[in-house]
């Protein structure tokens, strides 16, 4: 099998230079056969890389510990779950899977693209095949899975304890998704610049894929914060860590991208600018891949230590000078149909958004690498922490908040008084209604005042659109149930984004809540001592150790009363695994978690002493759980915007893009 | 229409420089420096009581817990060895010989009072060296 793998990661590096090479010299000359061959070539490279994953995993889950990767990521006493996962624990496997994942992509975008644009897809299929010759150049030749130790050690390292939770099993996969899938509408825009076919082709044929790799970044964001919350114990979800920000960046980017395809499709604008924002998406995106996986910035190691450093440089060097090369060439054919009419207007709401999403990315970008580069500059490593990145990102976030309602409602071109008048003076009454009740109630603190009356303001944008256009169904006769599901399947592009848009209130509400109104307190307690916070008490009845076959496990256990009301137990723990994965951890802290709409009860067990008393920290989050939940709403918006259109739409639709084909100047 | 287009550039304008102001301000008021242990010594007094990071591996047998939560440990490196009193959420994979950071002030009394502690698996990135330094490797390490 291991023989296998390695002829599969050989065999698929040499066939992704030929798919290169033979697509862009069919382009060039014509000849339709190459182009088909490069296609049955990228297909080929999907199934090798296929046997390779199944290879690895094979002696992943079979615990061969001749192979390096194997003896450093699992153990005998990992189970199964855990010894599959461990395919992305570690560098080699993670950038195994980071091809395997764009050859997937490829070969759906080879056999979705049939018989479509004969002069665009040849340089999109090169484009996807020279990202996956880099990869596969470092899986093959410096980060081998498959690589051999020279002894066979008796017992494997094993999996660190704090990636063996089921988050830890699926958010890299997604975020990988995302951070892979940003890739394609990258090629796409590449294949336009090289082929010079500079219509909206290129944004109409990627427009589902960017939909996807942004969900899957959403989504991985969001598991990543729920997987530092329930398991690094410290109370919060994000810290501005560099690895967070890795895949922060990426999506600050991507969304400008999302928003700003959309005037380009409408209204032939901004072709120069989309061209640079998913250059700059996909070069965020490697460069993310890039900081998780080497971690040179949170590292005191010195850069030259990690192998894989100095080629990713490179590849991104290269990235950024062939792009930006290609696109001053193209510079003359990427001119505006339109031009700005009115700094009011649907289409500034999205420069404005587009501008604060860049800012934020930059503002990111600066902090993560400050380390970096005040080393170069000054000689002294200077960080900045979280203070930074709050004071930066929190005003850009609400500017963004207050767009979000603005846009959909502002009219195209120029908004005219009527316009104003007649579409915000409900949003804006619910807002000031918001604020003054806040102030009523004692809230003092300006951001949150503004995030809670932004949202309100929002909230309110959303529902008038819903119900007007429900209003106007139901007039025809529809009930207004049906009516709602029509509006919704009918327009699911608009409608499905305005969900994805009450996803992200529900976020913002809740990062806003539990940020500004957290409260926690320590206190070393004896038996039977009490300790109150908020409208809290909690009395310590003792500890309680037990032995089971994977852990020594010790229980703290709290009464908990609300109010005066008996809430039940509450059982922090700290545990000691005896299968210790990496043999690193003196145990595992177990935060005791008791969720609900309005409070996150947050226990700690920080310590314990053989006389009975015990240390803990209870941190009280409000709101915590309307992250969760927002993201839910977010994923469901995000399918309704991807749903495959029905055949009505996709007749309209093929009559629009064949008229595109011959003469992509006519609009539809 | 030109003068749309000089709105346009003005609120532009605006939206930079708000957003350079914000990160001027942000860096200049939250900068911390990152110091070995030995530059930190070398700073002695004008380091005293100004917000540092400093990384170094934790000194095996130092680590003294007391019931109240605060922490007390050395940190060393080349040699050079300082006392961290430590009060907040210790990381599960704090124990002697990790890379630990610590984030906080140097007090007058050489002990380095610390906010924040970040501990790192000295294998997290992949040295392999124990591996190849164990051919008998059988796993009942210290536990």
């Amino acid at each position: 099998m291991v023989e296998t793998g390695k002829i599969s990661i050989l065999l698929a590096f040499a066939i992704s230079i030929y798919v290169v090479l033979a697509s862009v010299y069919g382009a060039k000359t014509n000849r339709r056969d190459f182009v088909k061959s490069a296609r049955n070539g990228t297909v080929a490279v999907f199934i090798l890389l296929f046997i390779a994953i199944i290879s690895l995993l094979h002696s992943l889950i079979n615990l061969d510990f001749s192979l390096k990767y194997v003896a450093l990521n699992t153990s005998t006493d990992l189970p199964v779950i855990y010894r599959i996962t461990s395919l992305w624990a570690g560098q080699a496997g993670s950038l195994l899977l980071w091809v395997f994942i764009l050859s997937i992509y490829s070969a759906i975008v080879v056999l979705q693209t049939k018989n479509k644009n004969r002069a665009l897809m040849p340089y999109v299929i090169a484009t996807l095949g020279a990202v996956s010759v880099f990869f596969l150049f470092i899986t093959a030749f410096v980060e081998n899975p498959f690589e051999k130790l020279a002894f066979v050690p008796q017992e494997g390292r094993g999996l660190n304890p704090i990636l063996q939770n089921v988050y830890m099993a699926i958010h890299p996969v997604t975020l990988y998704l995302g951070y892979v899938g940003v890739t394609v509408p990258f090629a796409f825009g590449m294949g336009a610049l090289l082929s010079g076919r500079l219509g909206d082709e290129w944004i109409r044929y990627s427009r589902k894929w960017t939909l996807f790799a942004w969900t899957f970044l959403s989504v991985g964001l969001l598991l990543g914060a729920r997987w530092a919350y329930l398991e690094l114990g410290w109370g919060g979800y994000w810290a501005w860590d560099p690895v967070e920000n890795a895949a922060f960046m990426p999506w600050l980017a991507g969304t400008a991208f999302v928003h700003s395809v959309m005037i380009q499709e409408k209204k032939g604008m901004l072709k120069k600018w989309n061209m640079s924002l998913i250059i700059i998406t996909f070069f965020l995106a490697i460069f993310g891949t890039f900081i998780t996986r080497s971690g040179i910035i949170s590292s005191v190691h010195s850069f030259a230590q990690s192998d894989i450093g100095p080629l990713f440089l490179g590849f991104i060097a290269f990235i950024l000078l062939f792009s930006f090369a290609m696109f001053l060439y193209r510079l003359g054919d990427l001119e505006s149909e339109n031009r700005f009419d009115s700094i009011l207007s649907r289409e500034s709401a999205f420069i404005f958004n587009n501008l604060l999403f860049l800012g934020a990315a930059f503002a990111v970008f600066l902090g993560t690498l400050f380390p970096i580069i005040s080393e170069a500059v000054t000689g002294e490593k200077i960080l900045v922490g979280s203070p930074y990145f709050n004071r930066v990102n929190v005003p850009i976030g609400l500017l963004l908040i207050f767009l979000m309602g603005v846009g959909p409602l502002i009219s195209w071109r120029k908004a005219s008084r009527e316009n104003l008048a007649k579409n915000f003076l409900v949003p804006v009454i619910a807002a000031a209604v918001t604020a003054a009740v806040l102030i009523a109630l004692g809230i003092r603190e300006i951001y949150a005042l503004l995030s809670y009356a932004f949202c309100a303001f929002v909230s309110m944008t959303v529902f008038t659109e819903f119900f007007r256009g429900v209003r106007v169904r139901s007039r025809r006769g529809e009930n207004p149930l049906l009516a709602f599901t029509r509006l919704v399947s009918r327009n699911r592009r608009r409608y499905g984004g305005y969900i994805v848009h009450i996803g992200v209130v529900l976020i913002v509400i809740g990062i806003t809540s539990s940020s500004v109104f957290v409260t926690e307190i320590q206190a070393t307690l004896e038996k039977g001592e009490s300790v109150s916070l908020r409208d809290y008490t909690f009395t310590y009845e003792g500890i309680e150790q037990y032995t089971t076959d994977a852990k020594n496990a010790t229980v703290a256990s709290l009464a908990a009363f609300e109010g005066g009301k008996d809430i039940g137990v509450i059982e922090p723990e700290k545990n000691v695994y005896k299968y210790e994965g990496n043999r690193e951890i003196n145990q595992e802290t177990e935060v005791a978690l008791r969720s609900t709409f309005t409070n996150d009860l947050y226990v700690i067990l920080m310590n314990f002493s053989n006389d009975g008393s015990a240390t803990f920290r209870i941190i009280i989050n409000p709101m915590v759980s309307w992250i969760w939940a927002g993201g839910l709403v977010l994923l469901l918006g995000a399918i309704v915007t991807m749903w495959p259109e029905g055949r009505k739409e996709r007749e309209g639709a093929f009559v629009r893009y064949t008229l595109g084909e011959k003469d992509s100047t006519v609009k539809a | 229409m030109l003068k749309g287009k000089l709105k346009f550039i003005i609120a532009i304008l605006v939206i930079a420089l708000g957003i350079s102001y914000l990160v001027y301000g942000g860096v200049k008021d939250t900068m911390v420096y990152y110091l070995t242990v030995e530059e930190l010594q070398q700073r002695v007094p004008s380091v005293y009581n100004e917000r540092v990071r400093v990384s170094g591996t934790v000194v095996p047998g130092t680590i003294n817990q007391d019931t109240d939560g605060a922490l007390e440990f050395q940190i060393t490196e080349d040699g050079n060895n300082i006392d961290v009193v430590y009060g907040g959420v210790v990381p599960d994979i704090f124990k002697d010989d990790v890379e630990a950071v610590v984030e906080g002030v140097y007090t007058e009394r050489n002990v380095f009072e610390a906010d924040t502690l970040l501990a790192k698996c000295p294998t997290k990135y992949e040295s392999t060296d124990s591996l190849y330094q164990q051919q008998n490797y059988s796993g009942d390490e210290s536990y």
